[in-house]
């Protein structure tokens, strides 16, 4: 659960990146480190602790501040989880006190049994720490669109984001940073939405 | 599900005199506050010369990760790890249900000194965080300050 500080109005949250391996979660991070305007000295260091496989073992870690949030200094911390099935325990560990998840789903129709298992596996993990996808805010993001053989939004949609709510969805291609902010600002935009109402009920 | 209190401008300064009378009695060379999740609460100490933030979630999720091996071994009462360096050592020690206490310190300062003086810390700040959460236990966050009209400005890209 997000970090709030009333004596430096410093909000901190985390967002995790799910989804199945190979899916796209570190180019992600990578992007975003990249291509991200800030202030300077408010983007941190990407830390990535992965195999030399390139496989993520443990988790890739980017802290970033928002410059366009005026009254608190916000702080996101940006976590993924290894994708491959028996790192399961890691992922668990890297959901402790998740405030959002980005889901980066594979669009590859071979993938998309994959896709379905690791949000299965997101279900069962949140539960397993008390939680439930439905109190979380997260968003969907429907990868390697510039690959042949995807399948198109509509299935992706019927498959993955047909719960009771349907959140946001966006299609990427993340290694060339198309669709990238528009995932994470979307993410950002839920949180800091539930947030406030949380607070205003609070105050009732 | 680790969750923490609000944080006032009275926790904050207790938590910080903390961290500041361990640092001065062990002569370490930086303590960090951090919460679970990997966030860092506060820090005291020559943490300039180190990222605190970065050091804050890999040390939360070597913690974290430990106590899970330890768990794998039948190992319930787990607190601490300490690594041990050359010039640097760093022990973090188990606070409370939310929160850890990591302490940097030269190779040459004795552990035991350092675990002696941080257990009494690790009370005071326990202590500091169950009265803040007793205060208002289903206090929620009051952001109404926050002005996010538009967050699709939030994180911006640069231009190409």
């Amino acid at each position: 659960m997000a970090i709030i500080n009333q004596a430096t109005k410093e909000l901190q949250v985390k967002i995790v990146y799910y989804g199945p391996a190979m899916g796209g979660k570190t180019t992600n991070l990578i992007q975003v480190h990249e291509h991200v305007q800030t202030a300077q000295g408010n983007k941190g260091k990407l830390v990535s602790l992965a195999t030399s496989s390139d496989r993520t073992l443990f988790f890739d870690f980017l802290p970033i501040e928002a410059m366009a949030i005026k009254g608190f200094k916000t702080k996101f911390q940006l976590y993924t989880v290894p994708g491959q099935v028996i790192y399961n325990t890691t992922r668990q560990l890297v959901l402790r006190g998740v405030d959002g998840i980005v889901f980066v789903a594979d669009s590859q129709y071979e993938k998309m049994s994959e896709n379905v298992r690791s949000i299965a596996n997101l279900e069962e993990n949140l539960g397993a720490l008390n939680m439930n996808l439905a109190d979380i805010p997260y968003v969907l993001q429907y990868n390697k669109r510039d690959l042949p053989n995807i399948a198109p939004v509509d299935y992706l949609e019927f498959t993955l984001n047909n719960r009771d709510v349907q959140v946001p969805s966006f299609t990427s291609v993340a290694s060339k940073c198309e669709g990238v902010f528009e995932s994470l600002n979307m993410i950002t935009r839920l949180l800091l939405h539930k947030f406030i109402n949380q607070g205003t009920r609070a105050k009732k | 599900m680790a969750s923490l209190p609000q944080l006032f401008e009275e926790d904050i300064r207790v938590l910080d005199m903390a961290l500041e009378d361990l640092l001065s009695r062990s002569e370490a060379t930086v303590t960090l506050l951090i919460d679970k999740g990997g966030f860092l609460i506060s820090k005291r100490g020559s943490a300039d010369q180190i990222d605190a933030t970065t050091l804050a979630a890999l040390a939360a999720g070597s913690y974290a990760a430990t106590e899970t091996i330890a768990s794998l071994v039948g190992e319930t009462n787990f607190s601490s790890i300490y690594q041990q360096g050359d010039k640097f050592s760093l022990l973090v020690q188990n606070v409370d249900e939310y929160c850890l206490l990591s302490v940097v310190f030269k190779a040459s300062i004795s552990v035991g000194m350092v675990k002696f003086y941080a257990t009494d810390t690790t009370q005071q700040i326990a202590e500091q965080l169950k009265s803040a959460q007793d205060r208002d236990p289903n206090a929620g966050l009051d952001l109404s300050v926050m002005d996010v009209a538009d967050t699709s400005l939030v994180f911006r890209k640069k231009p190409a």
